[in-house]
């Protein structure tokens, strides 16, 4: 019944959350318990899937894995093929990781929400997501690659707008889920149309017309090799993303709600990067080293950019937000150096930034759950504190101070996930800065020597948090014991510490985190036969 | 000796991840479990030590001290065909190795007795492809890391181990009580960790992960107290001040380590070494290899100009400040610039010295006027750490490191006792103190030996030996190059001004008249547990440790001492001496720019100095002169300090009232930290990011938005041309990305709405694209 070469391992992974969907629907609205429980236990299903296919992966194998190939539509020469290599198992397993983290995260969210924003919709958008993602960094034919592609946009744009944060009026612009959701569809709908003619432009020159990610090449740094590596660039660029295509990005992860912003930050701009590794590199070599300066320098703005934006912020979310932007700089480096240690370092950053990114966007939904609102110092506008239902005389003070007296185990956690964000080395966010920096600085030696700046600000924008949250004397308005007037009780009893189900969702990224950093061949064995032979293609 | 090596670094890791999970629940009787772990790493020192020590080195090669960890993998290198370099190697049973030619299949066996010289080591990253090996230069292969025993690592083992155990025994007793008892013991025993993994690593890599979680530790300690206000300034500031100011060091140093890597391809000193010594680095990358690998010793070492965050780092518990702050990971710095000696060329070297000398005198002119009793003696570690770089700098390897060592121990020695004090009195105000040494005699008697040691009273006390050897090596050096007679002022001056602003110290805190009654009242001597470590550190503060004594192991265990060997080896063959070494009264550097050794390649600087320095060794003018004049100096330094603190014959307020300006300046530390705040910090936190975030959301976003608004128009125009269309479908398309209010009432019929609408745009695109083929 199954057609021969049929990648079913792999069709599974994205049809069971399709198939997830179809059972939440039939379940009432009103049985929350049961749909949040199945939702669970249906994204635990691809973690699973995704670990076996780890273990059983070969990585003395060169070629694609649990791959298949059948005809789809045989006019165009377009097949459904699927496969996944020592890149890509990382970003699968990533992505049921953060999709399982995500759907428990996401019942802790779900206890605010009001009558309109259904909890089982909810999860259905999210298991489409979740398929979507899935499916992309499994395709190996172009149309499976770009179906799958505009599949997560569909889900990702309702669940911003309608279940992320009501909108409310910032100067001239009314800010919030809905406009943060349509900023982020036309961004990546107007990459992807690029990403489409690019597409068709690579079939019309291949002989015989093909999809094939594995096998078509355009050869040459021609005007229409550059023009069509522009339009993946943009594309993948915007997903990333990198300057100027960036300013969804800090819209949709700030208006999201939590567990949104862990798949956004986590997985989405890792599509970005992927795209490039897996379709300007191998499809268009000369290309790519020939608008290889170009990328480093994107990269080198985008950790400088990002890091100094970081620090601007008073907003806790946006602050993450932004350091996402400079993490990825890293990426781009990485990729732009075109070297082993270049490469392997810009996966082994976007593993990384997934775990670490996920931690701090945790961490925010943590503060956000109990005081809701994520501001490291009120802002000054006393409209906008009222836009936030905050109390208008406390424009401008600091917002919280001192609560490593108050939460000690949750200051740990923020202290490991901004260490290991900062570069701390014994934690995985060194390894990849290093790897990439040490791969740009054979090729770029000036421009790698300017992104270590980024490392400076980087770790000033952490600290310097860390000391305005959590160190210090603690806030009156938390203190008992100071008493006064300043001191409120409402706030104070808010602010307890962090609880299992929080701790279970950031533990095991936590853990992942020092495991990376300590042993990084773990996931430098399997990633780096990959980019050899990738490597091979452009050197 | 590698078990040894896994088991020093074990102990306290096992420690720390205890007393981070389970701490509290032990404390506070589990703070004895760092105590234990870190006198047992201790126990592994002395193993490695004795070890070292004895085994003796075989003539021609000093590499059999560097053995490597060897788990699973081996590469090899032989000697000639460098082809095979990086070449696959296969799993290795029984050590018998195959090799696999880039290029070919077959595998050649080698059995292992055929192998000139293996180098094994742990490829903690491996980046070479097992299938298809490529190497392209820069990053090529991985990571290798490794242990290197040699004895500079012995020494600095069991430096490091015996102040880690005595300082972490202090602790119990200094921080019993505190809320956060049990995190305290485990930063310390993660620090241990972290200092130990940094001397004990044979390359660059790990020696960096050491050095980095150091300042972690260094970080989470200052501002262990964070919720206080502070002396001076308040903890968590501190802390923060530390990591931001040594981490601007740390980036340079990651500069320096990717010029090492790209044009050597290696992180192992060895590898470093062998690649300086064949030339693949040109003279001017490797001068910028060396400042930048200097620049992480600045950081660290607080040298001039990245000092100011090291009396800061007073505001830290004080068994911290001995330990950290004093003892052992300021000292890192100096360590590393000693591990990279050999790459330093002349005018790094030259870097290393000026700065080194300038800090010492710098910083000691700082210390006159502190009343900060912990302040007195930061700035006294910062000067005395300039001189450990003014040592390494003008080309004495084993001056610098012993004055490291010798250092480490009254420094510790010092810090506690000032805790001591602090722990009796309750303030760190030495105008508030006076005639303690009546009411605390242990901790006077063993603060005193302290003093004398690091003010270079002759003979009896180690800081003399290692102090002696850097002014000697440093007239050494300006007799041959009299134009850097400054270097040698300049530390000689300093030498005096130690002497009295350590007597200074003494003599307001221990004698003369109590200044604050109460506080007099209630000191007392502290607890066994304090007062053992005090003991112990005294007796190393005395000549018993000199390290000069391995003079000869320095120098054949280190890298330099091969070179040695080969040089005169080459020597002998050639039968025309080489001229560097010949002349006493032009030693060493005058000649060794130019000077091309018979190898047939230019001398590295370090060589040269080596040659001298163990030339100078036997020629002992410099070293007389040197003497006598470091002895005159502390006299008078003593002396001075005795007139105006003890006998009170001149007053101090009187000078200080006759200079007030000076005074003022010096009293404002240079006003360093004002400047360094207008000039960066402030701008920073402040203009810079606020324009650059006001940048992105105005102009960046601004234009994102107004593209939004163009948009708007036509999909309007467009919407209207649809709806006159009856065309429901993209109607309702439209419609939902024009009012945005609308998306909240969205219901699943429009889902399936949106991918009809998605695959059936990929229909017609196909459809079109049949077209387009059909024509």
């Amino acid at each position: 019944m199954i057609p021969e070469g049929f990648p079913i391992l792999l069709t599974l992974m994205w049809a069971i959350p399709v198939l997830g969907m179809v059972i939440l629907m039939l379940i009432p609205n009103r049985n929350e318990r049961a749909i949040k429980w199945i939702s669970v236990l249906i994204t635990a299903v691809p973690l699973i899937l995704a670990i076996f296919i780890f273990i059983n992966f070969d990585r003395f194998s060169q070629e694609y894995q649990y791959a298949g190939r059948v005809p789809w539509i045989n006019a165009f020469n377009i097949h459904y093929s699927m496969g996944i290599d020592g890149i890509s198992v990382w970003m699968v397993l990533l992505t049921a990781l953060l999709d399982f983290i995500g759907a428990i995260a996401s019942w802790g969210v779900s206890r605010d929400w009001a009558v309109g924003k259904s909890v089982k919709i909810y999860y259905v958008l999210y298991l489409l997501l979740e398929a979507g993602l899935i499916g992309f960094f499994c395709a190996l034919d172009f149309i499976v690659f770009f179906v799958f592609w505009e599949l997560t946009l569909l889900p990702m744009y309702f669940l911003i707008g309608v279940w992320g944060t009501e909108p409310r009026r910032e100067g001239k612009i009314v800010r919030g889920g809905p406009y943060a959701a349509i900023k982020f569809f036309l961004y990546t709908l107007f990459g992807s149309v690029l990403m489409l003619l690019a597409i068709l432009a690579v079939y019309f020159n291949s002989d015989p017309h093909s999809f094939d990610i594995t096998t078509v090449k355009l050869i040459g740094a021609g005007p229409l090799a550059v023009l069509v590596w522009f339009g993946f660039f943009i594309g993948f660029a915007i997903k990333v993303p990198i300057f100027p295509f960036h300013t969804w990005l800090p819209d949709a992860h700030v208006e999201a709600p939590t567990p949104i912003s862990v798949i956004l930050a986590g997985v989405l701009l890792k599509m970005g990067g992927y795209g490039i590794i897996r379709v300007n590199l191998p499809i268009l070599p000369e290309a790519t080293k020939y608008l290889g300066t170009f990328l480093a320098i994107l990269g080198v703005i985008n950790i400088i950019y990002g890091a100094l934006c970081a620090m601007a912020q008073t907003d806790l979310k946006r602050l993450v937000a932004y350091s996402s932007i400079g993490h990825m700089g890293f990426v781009l480096l990485g990729i732009a150096s075109i070297s082993d240690a270049g490469i392997n370092g810009a996966i082994f950053q976007m593993l990384s930034h997934g775990l670490l990114s996920g931690m701090l966007f945790l961490i925010v939904g943590v503060i956000y759950d109990r005081v809701h609102h994520r501001f490291i110092v009120y802002p000054k506008d006393k409209e906008l504190m009222q836009e936030w239902h905050l109390d208008p005389s406390l424009a401008g003070k600091p917002a919280f101070g001192g609560l490593g007296l108050k939460v000690p185990v949750y200051t740990g956690i923020v202290s490991l996930a901004f260490f290991g964000s900062l570069g701390l080395p014994g934690l995985s966010g060194f390894i990849g800065e290093a790897l990439s920096l040490l791969g740009a600085f054979g090729r770029y030696k000036v421009l790698a020597i300017i992104s270590v700046l980024g490392i400076v600000i980087g770790a000033a924008y952490f600290l310097w948090t860390i000391q305005r949250i959590f160190l210090g004397k603690l806030n009156p308005r938390y203190d008992k014991d100071a008493g006064g007037e300043e001191y409120d009780e409402e706030y104070d009893s808010h602010l307890t510490e962090i609880n299992g189900r929080e701790l279970a969702t950031l533990i095991p990224l936590g853990v992942l985190v020092i495991v990376l950093g300590v042993y990084p061949s773990m996931a430098l064995n399997i990633i780096k036969d990959s980019v050899a032979l990738l490597l091979k293609t452009l050197i | 000796m590698f078990i040894l090596g896994i088991l020093i670094l074990a102990f306290p890791i096992t420690a720390f991840a205890i007393q981070i999970l389970i701490g509290k629940r032990l404390s506070p009787g589990g703070a004895w479990i760092s105590v234990l772990a870190i006198f047992l790493s201790l126990i592994c020192a002395v193993g490695i030590f004795v070890k070292v020590l004895t085994e003796p080195i075989p003539p021609g090669s000093a590499r059999v001290h560097f053995r490597r960890v060897y788990p699973s993998d081996a590469i090899v290198y032989l000697k000639s065909g460098e082809t095979l370099e990086g070449t696959i190697v296969e799993r290795i049973p029984k050590r018998d190795v195959k090799l696999q030619e880039v290029g070919k299949t077959e595998l050649t066996t080698i059995p292992v007795d055929e192998i000139e010289n293996i180098e094994e080591g742990w490829r903690w990253i491996d980046l070479s492809g097992r299938k298809i090996p490529h190497f392209t230069k820069g990053g090529s292969g991985g990571i290798y890391i490794g242990m290197r025993f040699d004895t500079t690592t012995a020494i600095a083992l069991l430096m490091v181990t015996i102040t880690c155990s005595f300082i972490t025994l202090f602790s119990i007793g200094y921080m019993h009580g505190d809320p956060r008892y049990s995190r305290f013991f485990a930063y310390l025993s993660l620090f241990s960790f972290a200092m130990l993994l940094l001397v004990l690593s044979d390359n660059l890599f790990t020696l960096f992960i050491g050095w980095e979680l150091m300042g972690l530790c260094s970080y989470l300690l200052i501002g262990f107290w964070f919720e206080r206000p502070g002396v001076h300034i308040s903890p968590a500031t501190a802390g923060t001040k530390a990591f931001m100011t040594t981490k601007i060091g740390d980036v340079l140093l990651f500069i320096g380590m990717m010029i090492a890597f790209v044009s050597l391809g290696s992180f192992q000193f060895d590898n470093i070494f062998d690649g300086v010594t064949r030339g693949d680095l040109n003279s001017g990358w490797l001068t910028v290899a060396g400042l930048m690998i200097f620049c992480g010793a600045i950081g660290k070492s607080a040298q001039f100009p990245l000092h100011t965050w090291l009396p800061d780092a007073m505001e830290g518990p004080t068994p911290v400040s001995a330990l950290i702050h004093a003892a052992t990971m300021v000292a890192a710095g100096v360590f590393l610039v000693a591990r990279m000696f050999p790459i330093l060329t002349p005018n790094a070297s030259l870097a290393v010295a000026y700065i080194g000398g300038f800090t010492a005198i710098f910083a000691a002119t700082i210390a006159i006027v502190r009343m900060d009793i912990k302040r007195v003696l930061a700035y006294s570690t910062v000067s005395q750490l300039g001189y450990m770089m003014l040592g390494l700098g003008v080309g004495s390897y084993v001056a610098g490191v012993s004055h490291l060592i010798t250092h480490g121990f009254f420094k510790a020695l010092l810090f506690l006792g000032s805790g001591s004090v602090i722990h009796a009195v309750g303030t760190q105000d030495m105008r508030n103190m006076g005639g303690l040494r009546k009411k605390m005699p242990i901790t006077f008697w063993t603060f005193l030996i302290g003093t004398l040691s690091i003010s270079g009273v002759p003979f009896l006390f180690s800081g003399f030996w290692s102090k002696d050897a850097i002014l000697g090596a440093t007239l050494g050096y300006v007799m041959a190059h009299p134009g850097h007679i400054l270097l040698f002022l300049m530390s000689i001056i300093a030498a005096g001004m130690t002497a009295f602003y350590m007597f200074r110290l003494v003599y307001m805190t221990f004698f003369g008249e109590p200044r604050d009654e109460e506080a007099y009242h209630h000191a007392h001597e502290s607890p066994t547990n304090m007062t053992i470590p005090l003991i112990v550190l005294a007796i190393f503060s005395l000549a018993i440790v000199n390290p000069l004594w391995f003079n000869e192991d320095f120098i054949q265990s280190s890298h330099i001492g091969a070179t040695v060997e080969e040089v005169e080896h080459a020597n002998l063959l050639s039968d025309t001496s080489i001229p560097l070494v010949s002349n006493s009264s032009n030693p060493g550097r005058a000649s060794a720019e130019s000077a091309v050794s018979p190898l047939g390649r230019p001398l590295l600087f370090a060589e040269a100095t080596v040659l001298y320095a163990a030339e100078g060794e036997h020629d002992g003018n410099a070293h007389l002169i040197a003497m006598i004049l470091s002895i005159v100096m502390a006299g008078l330094g003593i002396l001075f300090a005795t007139l105006f603190y003890l006998t009170k014959r001149y007053s101090a307020e009187r000078v200080t009232a006759r200079f007030r300006g000076f005074y003022t300046v010096l009293w404002n530390k240079y006003y360093f930290d004002e400047i360094y705040d207008k000039l960066f910090v402030k701008p920073l936190i402040g203009p810079i990011t606020g324009l650059i975030g006001g940048f992105d959301l105005s102009v960046i976003d601004g234009i994102v938005n107004g593209m939004g608004t163009i948009w708007r128009w036509i999909s309007d125009i467009s919407g209207r041309i649809d709806y006159f269309g009856v065309d429901g479908l993209v109607n309702g398309v439209a419609s939902v990305t024009i009012y945005s209010a609308r998306v909240r009432r969205i219901q699943t019929g429009l889902i399936q709405n949106y991918l009809l609408l998605i695959f059936g745009g990929i229909g017609g695109l196909v459809i079109l694209m049949l077209i387009l083929r059909a024509i």
